[in-house]
């Protein structure tokens, strides 16, 4: 009788459809909320909207992100604010995907995507440069550093909703 | 502090002996370590109540009033309370004091003042350069609610980008009305420039000086700025004050030797070296309290200027070509075998303790004693018998107390002495100053009372400024018992008297005959050998003491300008740029070997340059102006291929057979020190010794003192001088110099010193560059009558051995017959001692720009 059973079992997968996936041909669907590399996000005005303040890297607990700031002019302006990441980078080899720098972000210019295929030959390619992880600009958005109208810009950090 | 009477504060329940009359919020935190948390109050400062957050409950151990004993209720002592809450900050401690500081209607209070400063105080924390060492931050998060019952949308909208001079910005929003940085420049500096404007929710910070914010100590706003309202142009989004490194250093710029902190982070910019960021104050009650001039704060960028000499040059034919060490020390060491003992060494005050003794060890193996010293000031010798006595805290002078200065222009010469010297004319000491020129300290000093405006009582100022004739320095304090027996005798029978000797308008003979006479003052007044007794000088550089500990002195330095020789090492100094009239003598030296930060004009002429590490790069100790020995540890990435100067020679020694090369700059003080018996035999360790400091800045509670650091690299270690060992010092004779007169029909040309000027290490501080006056001569009415010259004309100044085009200053204030012309600011070098210059019109004034 248990043999029978345990037949059952085998013929009914033999029959159904396999689940294994043609990876890399084959891409599975990924969850919304899965954390894959990091992209810098932009305004629909083409501003980035990193304001290089540093607490995502404050906030890493692998220590994978290095900031350095600089300050806006209306002749080079890159973000709202007065402020922005000269120079962005993560180490993905560090970065253990937390998201904690997603958290930690008071203007939600660093998001999570779902790119996950990251492998790299030297360790200094593991590095991703501000080039590497901003958004394309936006249609009907200007390339960063814009120049800018004197004074259209007056906040230190640019009006955002309350945070929830 | 000093001893004073002791009475019993109850503080939570316990109870605490504390000096009669001190602050309750210095005494809670230093006897209770209870932190009371407080906005406006500074302890450096007079307390002014403004912003309430230090409120405590307050009471009065209750006594019978016919016979004075404690009235008892249930087995306690009865307490009369206040009824509402007391500012602590306005309160001195007296016997029978009560304080509650945990009670829910403190904490109601607190929390009330916090969300009453947060209505309109905007979320710029994560941009702001005080986030993450901000007491607001902090006090919220201690104090504050969590939630806020604000609308976010309403808070007040004003300028955030308002630059209060070149040095400061002001974001008026974030601005919480505390006036620390008012209180700051009026009670402390004595510059009056900042002030309020308007009332209300309206007041704002403005600077009423042209230009803004003029004042040689405006950095220390920042620090004590509780908001991130003011901060400095230098560090602007520099970095997170978390992500920086803090290193304990030594200010390079003068004898004070003021304790700083840099903080350094790795920048990619800069090849991912440690680079400096900011400069910041390192608290040392002895030397420079917890502030640091802007001179100290802003000039650092010269530590990794692309003009630096960046690897060792040696002459092939007409150029300097760069090559390896691995080449240059054996060719230095032919060199030098070649010269039989024929060298000798002039070295600058910027060289640390361990340079020069490298240096002294490698003339001695090679058989020479010439180790001259570059410098405009001369008798240092005198500073190690009559120095100030050991444990002597300018800071302490008060009442009783006589400070003399003399041919100096302390503000700009050493900054941080001329804010304590005028602070301890506040406090009630005797100030005389005596120069040829009017000064800033000789107007402070014949004050007679200062507007506080926090303060309503007036403390009487006593001092006296004296003009004496240009260059005539030594005989006017030689002669000063027959002038001006009244201020003679001020001085000889003060409690304590310091004098702070400067060398404008002398050359070597007279800057010795002034160290002297005014050692025979302190002599004739007994005024050696004891603390806060002596004699101090504003040596050029970090490091002018050093020189005179070492054995470099001017004596020898006028021998090799007198009979130059054959193979001559600058060490740190620029002769050449220095003096105009130094080719003269260069030029009979056979090899010049240079050992220096910039490619100079030295360097010009030398057939070896070599580079040298700044002070950032590497450890080393300084000796300030009071004989304090400091270290400085290796902060910054290093330049080039430049190593320390001692490393250098320590490197050519062990190829000169002289025994193998230190490893450290640690090594070479052990050595230095067990061969110096002046050294006392202290080591890098007990440099490195720290104690508690009053008052306790610097802590997690930054908003008490504001973010000048805790000391925890050393506060040094102040060598004794000959009278402190217990020898008594005998009078000498003043040999008084014959004083250089002008030719006829030119004039006396007085070299003076400005704080900012064109030198190598200023120059690439780009942000004081609007700060450096224009190149200037100084002159006065009547002579410039007699040339034709109009004030802003431009004229050339002629003097032995150059020319400089500058502009003509005309005034009453500079004295007949002579022309000032500030070191260091023309294109081409201007004369270092006094001598005699013709002042030529090339052309009017321009229209100014």
């Amino acid at each position: 009788m248990n043999i029978i059973k345990g037949f059952r079992t085998t013929f009914k997968h033999l029959l159904e459809e396999p689940v294994t996936l043609q990876y890399p041909e084959q891409m599975r669907p990924f969850e919304a909320r899965y954390k894959g590399r990091h992209h810098l996000r932009r305004y629909e005005n083409g501003l980035e909207k990193c304001i290089g303040c540093a607490l995502c890297a404050a906030a890493c607990p692998a220590d994978a992100i290095w900031v350095e700031a600089a300050e806006n002019t209306d002749e080079e302006r890159y973000s709202p604010g007065e402020r922005y990441a000269k120079t962005y980078e993560i180490n993905m080899l560090r970065c253990i995907f937390c998201g904690y720098c997603e958290d930690a972000c008071p203007t939600q210019a660093i998001e999570l995507g779902h790119e996950h295929q990251l492998s790299f030959t030297d360790r200094r390619d593991a590095i991703y440069t501000k080039e590497m992880l901003i958004d394309p600009v936006p249609s009907g958005g200007k390339p960063t550093p814009q120049k800018v109208e004197a004074g259209a810009f007056d906040r230190a950090i640019p009006d955002m909703p309350d945070p929830k | 502090m000093a001893e004073t009477k002791l009475v019993t504060i109850t503080i939570d329940g316990k109870a605490y002996q504390v000096p009669a009359g001190s602050n309750l919020v210095d005494a809670a935190k230093w006897h209770a370590d209870n932190d009371i948390p407080v906005f406006c109050y500074h302890p450096k400062m007079a307390p002014v109540g403004m912003c309430r957050m230090c409120v405590v409950e307050l009471g009065m151990v209750e006594k019978d009033r016919a016979t004075g004993e404690v009235i008892m209720e249930n087995g306690q002592p009865k307490v009369r309370w206040m009824p509402k809450l007391q500012t602590a900050c306005t309160q001195v401690a007296t016997d029978g004091m009560v304080v509650r500081t945990d009670t829910d209607k403190v904490k109601a209070g607190r929390e009330s003042v916090i969300e009453f400063l947060l209505t309109s105080h905007p979320l710029d924390c994560p941009i702001c350069d005080k986030g993450g060492e901000c007491p607001l931050q902090n006090l919220t998060m201690a104090h504050g609610n969590g939630v806020s019952r604000m609308n976010f949308a309403d808070k007040l909208k004003l300028d955030k980008h308002v630059p209060l001079g070149d040095l400061i910005y002001l974001d008026e929003e974030r601005c919480i009305q505390c006036a620390r940085c008012i209180r700051f420049q009026d009670e402390i500096v004595g510059d009056d420039v900042l002030a309020f404007h308007e009332r209300g929710r309206r007041l704002q910070i403005i600077t009423k000086s042209d230009p803004g914010f003029d004042t040689y100590f405006s950095g220390n706003t920042t620090d004590i700025c509780p908001v991130g309202a003011l901060t400095t142009a230098d560090f602007r989004f520099g970095a997170r004050p978390w992500e920086l490194t803090d290193v304990p250093s030594i200010c390079p710029h003068d004898a004070a030797g003021t304790n700083i902190s840099l903080s350094t982070r790795l920048d990619r910019d800069f090849g991912g070296r440690a680079m400096i960021k900011r400069v910041m104050p390192r608290q040392n009650e002895a030397v420079n309290e917890i502030w640091i001039s802007d001179r100290t704060r802003f000039v650092h960028h010269f530590t990794r200027s692309d003009d630096r000499l960046q690897s060792p040059m040696v002459r092939r034919g007409e150029r300097l070509s760069p090559t390896v060490w691995n080449e240059a020390i054996p060719a230095l060491a032919e060199v030098l075998k070649a010269a039989n003992g024929d060298v000798a060494v002039l070295a600058g005050g910027g060289a640390s303790n361990e340079d020069l003794w490298e240096l002294r060890q490698l003339l001695k193996g090679l058989g020479s004693e010439r180790l001259g010293a570059w410098t405009t000031h001369s008798g240092a010798e005198l500073l190690l018998e009559v120095g100030v006595g050991k444990g002597s805290n300018l800071g302490t002078l008060g009442k009783g107390d006589a400070i003399l200065v003399v041919a100096s222009d302390l503000e700009e010469e050493v900054p941080m002495w001329y804010l304590r010297v005028k602070q301890a004319q506040d406090r009630g000491a005797f100030l005389a100053v005596a120069n040829h020129r009017p000064t800033r300290l000789a107007e402070i000093a014949s004050q007679t009372e200062r507007k506080v405006a926090s303060q309503t009582e007036r403390k009487p100022l006593v001092g006296k400024s004296v003009l004496y004739e240009a260059g005539k320095a030594a005989h006017w304090l030689n002669d000063l018992a027959n002038s001006d027996p009244e201020l003679y005798n001020t001085l000889k029978d003060a409690q304590n008297l310091v004098i702070i000797a400067g060398a404008e308008g002398l050359d070597w003979d007279g800057g010795r005959a002034l160290m002297q006479a005014a050692a025979n003052l302190l002599i004739a007044g007994g005024h050696v050998g004891k603390p806060n007794n002596g004699l101090m000088a504003t040596l050029p550089e970090a490091n002018g003491m050093g020189l005179q500990y070492l054995g470099y002195t001017t004596q020898n330095a006028l021998d090799i300008i007198k009979n130059p020789p054959s193979v001559l090492i600058t060490a740190q100094c620029d002769p050449l740029g220095d003096d105009p009239t130094a080719g003269s003598w260069m030029s009979k030296v056979n090899t010049l070997i240079t050992l220096t930060l910039f490619p100079d004009d030295t360097t010009q002429r030398a057939a070896f340059a070599l580079p040298v590490q700044s002070f950032a790069e590497r450890d080393g100790t300084f000796i300030n102006g009071e004989r304090r020995v400091q270290r400085f540890y290796t902060a910054q990435g290093p330049m080039g291929d430049a190593l320390p100067l001692w490393e250098i020679i320590a490197r050519l020694r062990e190829r000169l057979g002289q025994g193998r090369a230190k490893v450290s700059a640690a090594a070479v003080m052990l050595e230095l020190s067990n061969h110096l018996p002046s050294f006392n035999g202290i080591r890098y360790k007990d440099l490195a010794q720290v104690e508690r400091q009053y008052p306790d800045v610097g802590g997690k509670d930054l908003y008490y003192g504001g973010t000048a650091y805790q000391n925890k690299g050393g506060l040094g270690v102040q060598l004794p001088t000959t009278a402190d060992n217990g020898s008594a010092p005998t009078t000498g004779t003043v040999n008084l110099p014959e004083v250089k007169q002008a030719k006829k029909g030119e004039l006396l040309l007085i070299p003076t010193v400005r704080l900012y000027n064109r030198s190598h290490i200023m120059r690439p501080s780009a942000l004081i560059a609007n700060r450096v006056a224009k190149p200037f001569a100084a002159l006065n009415n009547a002579d410039a009558k007699k040339l034709g010259i109009k004030h802003g004309d431009r004229v050339e100044v002629r003097f032995n051995g150059g020319q400089a085009t500058v502009t003509a200053q005309v005034s009453d204030s500079t004295p007949q017959g002579v022309v000032f012309v500030p070191r260091y600011l023309a294109d081409t070098p201007t004369p270092m001692v006094i001598t005699s210059a013709s002042v030529v019109k090339v052309s009017d004034a321009v229209a100014v720009q």
